[in-house]
């Protein structure tokens, strides 16, 4: 696998990797179209697919490798599942606005 | 090394069978044929009793150090059992009339059980993993069937949204923890959780590990409703069908109260005291707000939901404790559960699973007006209609509530006296509160079984299997509440096993015979 990075590249990777995974949290939280909070949901497991790559080359460990292509599996996966229920969700309402759900209310 | 992963596929059988189980059904339920369609139960329910049987003919696995390889066998056998009881909850009406009353209720294809028993695999990989990457495959495959269930589930507008919410808020959650099992493998350098836990005692201090260990707890409070990640669940309870709400309320937590001990096992019992004040602030909050906002709920199904949240609250104690022998003065005889936190908290899931299966089986088989019975009102005057339902409703909701001599009461009398030999006195004061807080919305459940006058027009589906379940579910919380030593004993024996560094030959010899005396 060749050198391990040093201190401060392995820095560069986790800031890059975290500074992803914060935005996909925030546009999660703030935005309210359905495609975009998937996309952030995305934007988040990137963040933690960067992260791993960068570990895995400072501590010259393959597994951290591994690791990725399974969450990239798991990544590819849920994004059937959300296209699908999306669509599901526009026959019956044509929108893609959270807020014009509100049937579930205490 | 390649000795170690025979070893370790080994034990994968029941898993094995149970997904050759969701490949059959899935093909089946393609058959042009209806009568070929509808054999598809039948064969989720065999390859559930095969691979309950294997499970428990199988030997116990040999510990690697913090998986939780003792408690697999228990965990295995316990889930297929329950998943029998879940899957008669989900069969349809064979009457004309009943298939008309569930008009919103599709017939569950083939997919819909292959989904059912994939999900019941992951808890059972759940309680085998020993890698971070082996147990987020595992978590995964417990909540992606689940989305789809409760979308697949009942034809309604709520479904579809509740199952967009929940599918929503998991997917953020698994990011939450995947950061979290990043950070710890970046921290140890192995995705091993038997390296990370040595790590964790040569490094007590890591920043990383435990700021780690704090997203992959906070992330896997989704998957057991605690706060803060509790508040989909009420919506997606009361949205989903009620034979899909029953499988909710058991299958993820319990994949969730797995992890949640296997990560927490990095760091071992007694657990640092910041993850442990987490742990118990998580606890308190999460069975305060549980018990709290069922009081104000008018819709049993909401209800039930927030006593969800409540009792994740109360095993949470039991996860604070951990195994035996971790505190000096744990009570460590062989014949007592009650110090053992893990023994406690696998035995109060199957309590909370029977007593809460039983509640959403009434559920199931009422109908009122083309929707589910979800009010009081609905469930008013049961017991003159229906009064084999209505008892099996009030039983329910006392086990849940925790009186003698439901089996609710026998999880509470070990979860609780467990926290107390471990002298968190103040902790088992606030539960015991917070259950006297939650007769405020169980009493009246069965209340108005029983006293109140039929206020709307209710009907009964004719579905041998939903109404069998349920009467069975509540045989079980009585019968288990007289006679549960057994399966407290054999809690015990998995809850020990967690610990056991290197198990040796002896006593390895020594729980073979326990298991096979039982």
């Amino acid at each position: 696998m060749g050198e391990p990075i040093n201190d401060v590249a392995l820095a560069h990777f986790l800031l890059t990797g975290g500074l992803l995974f914060v935005l996909g949290m925030i546009g999660f939280l703030i935005r309210r179209n359905l495609i975009i909070m998937f996309l952030c949901t995305e934007l988040m497991f990137q963040g933690v697919a960067v992260t791993l790559v960068a570990f895995s080359k400072f501590h010259l460990d393959v597994s951290g490798q591994t690791f990725v292509i399974f969450v990239l599996t798991i990544a590819a996966a849920e994004a059937a599942l959300a296209l699908g229920l999306v669509v599901l969700l526009f026959r019956s309402k044509h929108t893609l606005d959270a807020e014009a759900w509100g049937e579930l209310n205490g | 090394m390649s000795n170690l992963m025979v070893d370790k596929v080994a034990t994968l059988w029941p898993e094995m069978v149970m997904l050759a189980g969701a490949v059959a059904c899935l093909m089946t339920g393609l058959s042009s044929q209806a009568s070929r369609r509808r054999t598809v139960v039948w064969i989720a329910a065999a390859t559930l009793v095969i691979a309950g049987i294997i499970a428990a003919a199988g030997t116990a696995q040999a510990t690697s150090g913090v998986g939780l390889a003792g408690m697999a066998k228990f965990i295995k056998v316990a889930v297929a059992a329950v998943g029998l009881l879940l899957l008669m909850l989900n069969t349809s009406s064979t009457s004309q009339e009943g298939v008309a009353l569930m008009r919103d209720t599709p017939e569950l294809g083939g997919e819909f059980f292959a989904f059912f028993l994939c999900s019941l695999t992951g808890v059972m990989l759940t309680a085998g993993a020993d890698d971070l990457v082996w147990l987020f495959l595992a978590l995964e495959l417990t909540s992606l069937p689940t989305y789809v269930m409760v979308a697949m589930g009942r034809q309604k507008l709520e479904a579809r949204e509740s199952a967009v919410k929940y599918f929503f808020l998991g997917a953020m959650s698994a990011a939450l923890f995947l950061y979290g099992f990043a950070l710890l493998y970046g921290a140890a350098g192995s995705t091993q959780l038997a390296d990370i836990h040595q790590y964790a005692l040569d490094n007590p201090h890591d920043g990383l590990l435990m700021f780690g260990l704090v997203l992959a707890v906070v992330g896997i409070c989704f998957k057991i409703a605690a706060v803060p990640m509790h508040f989909y669940a009420a919506d997606v309870y009361q949205g989903a069908a009620s034979p899909v709400t029953a499988f909710l309320a058991f299958v993820p937590k319990s994949a969730g109260f797995l992890a949640l001990l296997l990560m927490l096992g990095i760091v071992g019992w007694p657990l640092p005291q910041p993850i442990a004040w987490l742990i118990a602030a998580i606890a308190v909050a999460t069975m305060t707000v549980g018990n709290v906002l069922g009081l104000v709920q008018s819709n049993v199904k909401r209800v039930l939901a927030y006593s969800s949240i409540a009792h994740s609250g109360y095993m949470l104690l039991g996860v604070l404790i951990g195994p035996p022998g971790s505190a000096p003065g744990s009570g460590n005889s062989a014949t007592s559960a009650i110090g053992n936190g893990v023994a406690a908290v696998l035995f109060y899931l199957l309590a909370y699973g029977f007593s809460t299966i039983a509640a959403f089986a009434v559920l199931a088989c009422l109908r009122v007006e083309n929707d589910e019975a979800q009010t009081y009102n609905d469930l008013a005057g049961l017991m003159q209609r229906r009064p084999a339902l209505a008892a099996v409703m009030v039983v329910a909701a006392l086990s849940l509530l925790g009186l003698p001599p439901m089996v609710g009461f026998l999880g509470k009398i070990y979860l609780f006296g467990s926290a107390l030999t471990q002298g968190y006195v103040v902790l088992v004061v606030i539960a015991v509160l917070n259950s006297a807080i939650s007769a405020g919305y169980y009493l009246p459940i069965a209340a108005s079984c029983i006293f109140s006058k039929p206020m709307r027009d209710v009907q009964t589906i004719e579905a041998p299997g939903r109404q069998a379940g349920a009467v069975l579910a509540a045989i079980l919380a009585v019968v288990l509440g007289f006679g549960g030593g057994k399966l407290v004993s054999s809690a015990n024996d998995a809850g020990r096993v967690v610990k056991q560094k290197h198990a040796d030959k002896v006593s390895q010899v020594d729980q073979e015979k326990q298991f096979t005396s039982q």
